[in-house]
Parts: structure tokens; sequence; C-alpha cells
């Protein structure tokens, strides 16, 4: 299925990434989207240029971010990569309000769209939701929820979303509010399948309700299935792009990396449910700690933003 | 002086005192002359019940309690734990020998299997080879009177233990206000040790090193007499110097415990703070595991951990051709 841009996106490897829909949005989207804090920790603003420009002619178009992300730096890096090629990505960036009222978050919107280099976001994510009372809270009066109202409201934003990394039973409160998300976004690798499951317990749901289910940390994280071996790097990426999701977005901050990433993407076709079942009982006894999902089991993963928000120590304090 | 009340140990005719001494702070005491004080202090005090670990202060802690011990140990109700967090019998009944020998005991009265804290654990632990046998076979020779198990991350895990329908004797977790609102042991472990017959052991009634008292939330005192309001047999606390010891016993001593009302009232005020957790950290992240438990389960370490520390110094070239002779 090759359009005129695809042939012309063709590099030396051939297929392009394939596309599906986003959710109910109408948008299709690149089965492999790129990680914006990796973005962030590129070794140059000139890297982080051609990770996104090689990115986009090998047929990835969505491209994540979030607002507190190297302090805006990955944002700015984006924003430069699609200056004059806006219209060729989806972009998704996400609002640090972390419990924080509605105008703290339209304000962070303004510095985004700024950043990003752009007048409207496809899609607005609240980040971070790990917290128990973090839906009590972005539902509450004056709470986040509607600002999402408000800047779709207003052309700023088209599709709105939330994402968190912790604990099925928090996405699932966030849906029982009902609120019309678009997309929602959890960590879906190997090992997630049979600990604390997102898959089972959050994406039927998701699906269900006809959001887009955004998957990432198919390899934990930084890698740490990889390199304690519960899985090699291309069956990790495998296993994830062939769950029900819309696309899996993987942190990529060097070229050697997306082009192992590009290898796996192009062309994709997705695992067999046999296959599928073979890599989650090979992942089950590495799985059944939670020692490789850290973003789960311990801090590591929990921002220092949202730490601050919610009283808890920094990362400096309280490393895991 | 009032005394510290007695509480029936679960289905057991024994009594042990209400408030416990935890071993953990012990080994903050400056010096081991200071700890065996704080010891005599507790026993004259009418604190029968005493906590400790293979793992605190790599040994430490249990080398001091036992000095503290010498001469009064029929006088006490002594607990330490065993450390294997998966691993083998063999390794439990090594760390059970150690722990007599560093008691300066020939027996425990109780036997708690350490920081049951992965999902996993429950079926580690009862599994060919595995811990439980270890259990067994102490009571069996006579080395441990009962047995239970410890833990202070997720009531789930607790029932997963109480699931395997080992005989446990006791069983140990955090009980203190924000517990009572957040994945709370209060409301799904207590019941259900209650209806087992199992002695419920409380620990963490100021939540670890007392986060909540110096943020202003409450009192050590308004936490402690929460935690030892609830059915319990007894509530550790951790002591590491005399005003701490001189605090609890106050409290301890003719202990009555708080109305319903009183209870409420310390639980509305603590349940914003207790909604995301931020004062229970040893339920959300790896601060309170120790590196026996993430090594077993193959967790990154924290380089400040005092164990961790003592671990690391075991290794140093000491500059002498032999160990220290103890």
């Amino acid at each position: 299925m090759l359009g005129a841009t695809g042939l012309a996106a063709r590099g030396q490897s051939g297929a392009e990434v394939p596309k599906r829909p986003l959710g109910r949005t109408g948008l299709q989207v690149s089965a492999l989207g790129i990680g914006g804090y990796h973005l962030g920790s590129a070794d140059s603003d000139a890297d982080a240029t051609q990770i996104v420009n090689e990115a986009l002619d090998a047929g990835v178009n969505f491209f994540d971010n979030a607002w507190e992300y190297h302090k805006g730096l990955s944002e700015e890096r984006l924003g430069r990569a699609l200056k004059g090629k806006r219209d060729r990505a989806v972009v998704m960036t996400k609002v640090c309000t972390h419990g924080r009222d509605k105008n703290v978050a339209m304000r962070q919107l303004e510095e985004s769209l700024t950043r990003l280099q752009t007048d409207r976001l496809d899609v607005w994510q609240i980040h971070e939701v790990i917290y128990e009372n973090d839906p009590d809270l972005i539902f509450g009066p004056n709470g986040v929820a509607e600002a999402l109202v408000q800047a779709k409201q207003q052309g700023k934003v088209r599709f709105v979303g939330f994402t968190g990394h912790k604990d099925p039973s928090i996405h699932l409160k966030m849906l029982s509010h009902n609120f019309p998300f678009d997309t929602v976004q959890m960590p879906l690798n190997c090992l997630d399948a049979t600990f604390r499951s997102f898959e089972t317990n959050v994406l039927p749901e998701v699906n269900r309700r006809g959001m887009a289910a955004l998957g990432m940390k198919s390899l934990g994280g930084s890698g740490e299935l990889v390199r304690e071996g519960a899985v090699v790097v291309t069956m990790g990426l495998r296993y994830a792009m062939s769950l029900p999701v819309a696309v899996t977005i993987s942190g990529i901050d060097s070229l050697d990396v997306l082009h192992q990433n590009l290898e796996v993407a192009r062309d994709f076709q997705p695992l067999s449910a046999g296959q599928m079942q073979t890599v989650r009982e090979a992942g089950r006894f590495d799985a059944s700690d939670g020692h490789l999902e850290l973003f789960k089991t311990t801090k590591k993963y929990d921002g220092d933003l949202g730490r601050e928000m919610h009283g808890f120590p920094s990362a400096a304090e309280l490393p895991i | 002086m009032a005394a510290i009340p007695l509480r029936q140990f679960g289905r057991h005719e024994v009594r042990i005192s209400a408030l416990g001494f935890g071993g953990h702070h012990l080994g903050d005491a400056p010096d081991e002359g200071a700890a065996i004080r704080l010891v005599r202090q507790a026993v004259d005090g009418g604190v029968t019940f005493f906590d400790n670990c293979w793992e605190y202060h790599r040994g430490k802690t249990e080398d001091w309690m036992g000095a503290g011990l010498q001469g009064v140990r029929d006088r006490v109700f002594l607990m330490t734990k065993v450390c294997t967090h998966g691993r083998d019998k063999a390794l439990a009944l090594r760390m059970l020998d150690e722990s007599l020998r560093r008691l300066r005991t020939d027996h425990l009265d109780l036997w708690q299997i350490h920081g049951v804290s992965c999902e996993n654990d429950p079926d580690l632990f009862i599994r060919k080879n595995g811990a439980a046998e270890a259990l067994e076979q102490a009571k069996k020779e006579g080395k441990v009177r009962f047995v239970g198990f410890t833990g202070h991350k997720d009531p789930a895990i607790h029932l997963k233990m109480l699931a395997t329908d080992f005989p446990f004797d006791s069983v140990q977790m955090p009980l203190n206000p924000f517990d009572s609102q957040f994945h709370s042991f209060e409301q799904q472990v207590l019941p259900e040790l209650k209806r087992r017959g199992i002695a419920a052991l409380g620990m963490k009634p100021i939540c670890g090193h007392g986060d909540p008292v110096q943020k202003g939330v409450l009192t050590g005192e308004e936490a402690l007499r929460y935690a030892m309001s609830l059915p319990v047999t007894t509530t550790i606390t951790g002591i590491d110097k005399p005003e701490a010891l001189q605090q609890a016993l106050k409290v301890a001593q003719g202990f009555a415990p708080l109305q319903p009302s009183a209870m409420q009232a310390l639980r509305d005020r603590c349940r914003q703070y207790a909604a995301d957790g931020r004062f229970e950290l040893y339920k959300l992240s790896l601060k309170f595991d120790n590196p026996e438990a993430r090594l077993a389960h193959r967790f990154p370490l924290d380089m400040q951990q005092v164990e961790v520390k003592e671990m690391l110094r075991m290794s140093d070239n000491s500059g002498h051709p032999y160990p220290p002779v103890k």
C-alpha cells in the first residue's frame, strides 16, 4: 500500500511503518511512535532533528512529548525538528498539573504550543496519573479535566487523553468517571502481561470504549527487560506492537536505536496468538516480583514535579 | 508506676506486653553499652516483647539485644526474623543458628519470615525446600516456639500468605491512621487474623521514621495510642534512645484504648495525607526494603542504606591477618 508520499519516503530498508486508526478520532497513526523524553536525552539538537526527520521519512508520524520533559527541551527540540513539516505529524504532549487546577493547565498549554511551534496539538494528555488520589483531583472542581474540555472548545487541541505507569486500578478509576477521553496511554510489554497487568485489566476496557490505546515502556522504561535477559529487543518490541494498540511509543535517543526499532516496525506483521502466549510464558518468572517493571514497584520513574505536588521526597532523596 | 497491659498471643495461652521493643532502631544507639541500658530499662518498665531480625544492621542489633537480655532472657518473649526472601530452607536454618548465637539463647519465642513484600513471595515460601519447611523443622527441634511472617508492602500479599493455610501463630504489619484508609492492612488483614486466631503484631505506628510527626500532622503519642487501640497483641515501636523509650512507656503504662470516636477523629485528620500514600513510603517505594530482599529479588540496591554500607565495610582490608575474635 504505497501512496505518493510513501514511495518518496521509502528508505534503503524498503517498506514503511504501517498506520493504524487512532481510536475513533479519524486520525491514522504509525504503529511505532517516537517517545519525547528520550529526544531530550539525545546528544545534541542536531541528533534530535535527524531522529525526527528519519522517522518521518520511514512513515512514523506519531510524536510523544510532555510539558515537563527536560524542563521544556524535549518540546523545543521536537518543535524545531518539525518546522515546515508539522502537517506530516500527529503531535501529542502532556499537561503536568499533578493535582493542580485548570489555570495551571491552560498556562502550560500555551507554553507547550510555543515550544512546539504550533497553534494546535493533535493530542493533549494528562501526564503521570500515578497517585491514588489523582482521579479525584483531576475531576474535582476546577480540575484539569475542565481544562481539557476548554482547550478542545477553543480549538487548541483536537483530542485528549491521560497517561500513567503505576497501577491498572488507577487507570480504571480514571475511566470510571466516563469522561470522553480519546486516548489512554499505559505501559505494555511482555512482563506486564502477567504482573499487575495493564494488558489484562485496562487494554480491553479502553478498546471496549472505542478509545485509542497508546503503549509505552515496551522494554521496561530503560531497557531493563533486555539488560537482564528477559527478552531480546526485537521480540520485546514486536510483542508490544502486536497488542491491540494504536501506537507503541518507544524512547529513541540515538539514530542507532531508531534504526534498530525501524527494522522491527517497517512492514510490521503482528505475532500470532500462539507466539504471544509463548513470549508471555517465557517472561512469567521474571515478571513475578516486578523487579524489571520498576515503574510499577518503585519510585524510580516518578517525576520530581509530581512527587513535589504530592508531598513525596525528590528523586535525589528517594531514587527508588 | 502502672504496668503495661499484657495481651493474649493469638490462640495461645501466652501473654505479652501491649508495647513491643523494635529491634532495628536499637542499632542506632551510640554504642553497645547504651543499647544494653535501653533493653534493661524497657524490661524494668514492663516491656516483655522484643523484636529483632537477622539482617538488621548486619547482626549488630541481635548482638546488642542478646547482651542486654543476659540474665533476664526468661522474663521476655523474644522474636527475631529470618531473611530468606524466597530462598531455601537450608539458608533459613543457618540464619536461625546465627540469630540464636547472637541473641545468646537456645530458643526463640517467635521466629518470623521477614519482609514478605513481593507478589511471588508466598509461592516461594511454600514450595519444596522453601522456608516453610524451615519453620516446621525449627519448631520440631524446639529451637522456636511460634512462627509467623511480616511485611509492609501490600495487604493483598499478606492475604496470599494466609491463603497458603500454613499454621502461622502471628502476622506483623504496619498499622497507623494513614494505613487505615490507604491499601489498608487494618481493614483487609486484621479481621482475617482475628477470624483465624492468629496474633496480630502492629508496627510502624509513626510510619517508620516519624515523617507525619515531623510534619506536624499528629504527635508521636497520638500515633502510638491509635495503633495500640487496634485489636492487636502488641505494637512494636522503634527505640533508639532513652527519650523514645520514656515517651513510649508513658503511653503504654496503664494504657487505656481510645474511644472509637477519638480513633475516627485521628483518621479524619490524616485523611488528606493518606490519600496518596506520602507518609507510607514502605508501601510505594523500596525505601524500607533491605538489601537481602532486594538481592534475592534482583531489585537495585540503595548504597546509602545502613546495611549496604555494613556489607561493603565487610570487604574492607582491615590490615589484620584474621577477623577480630569476639
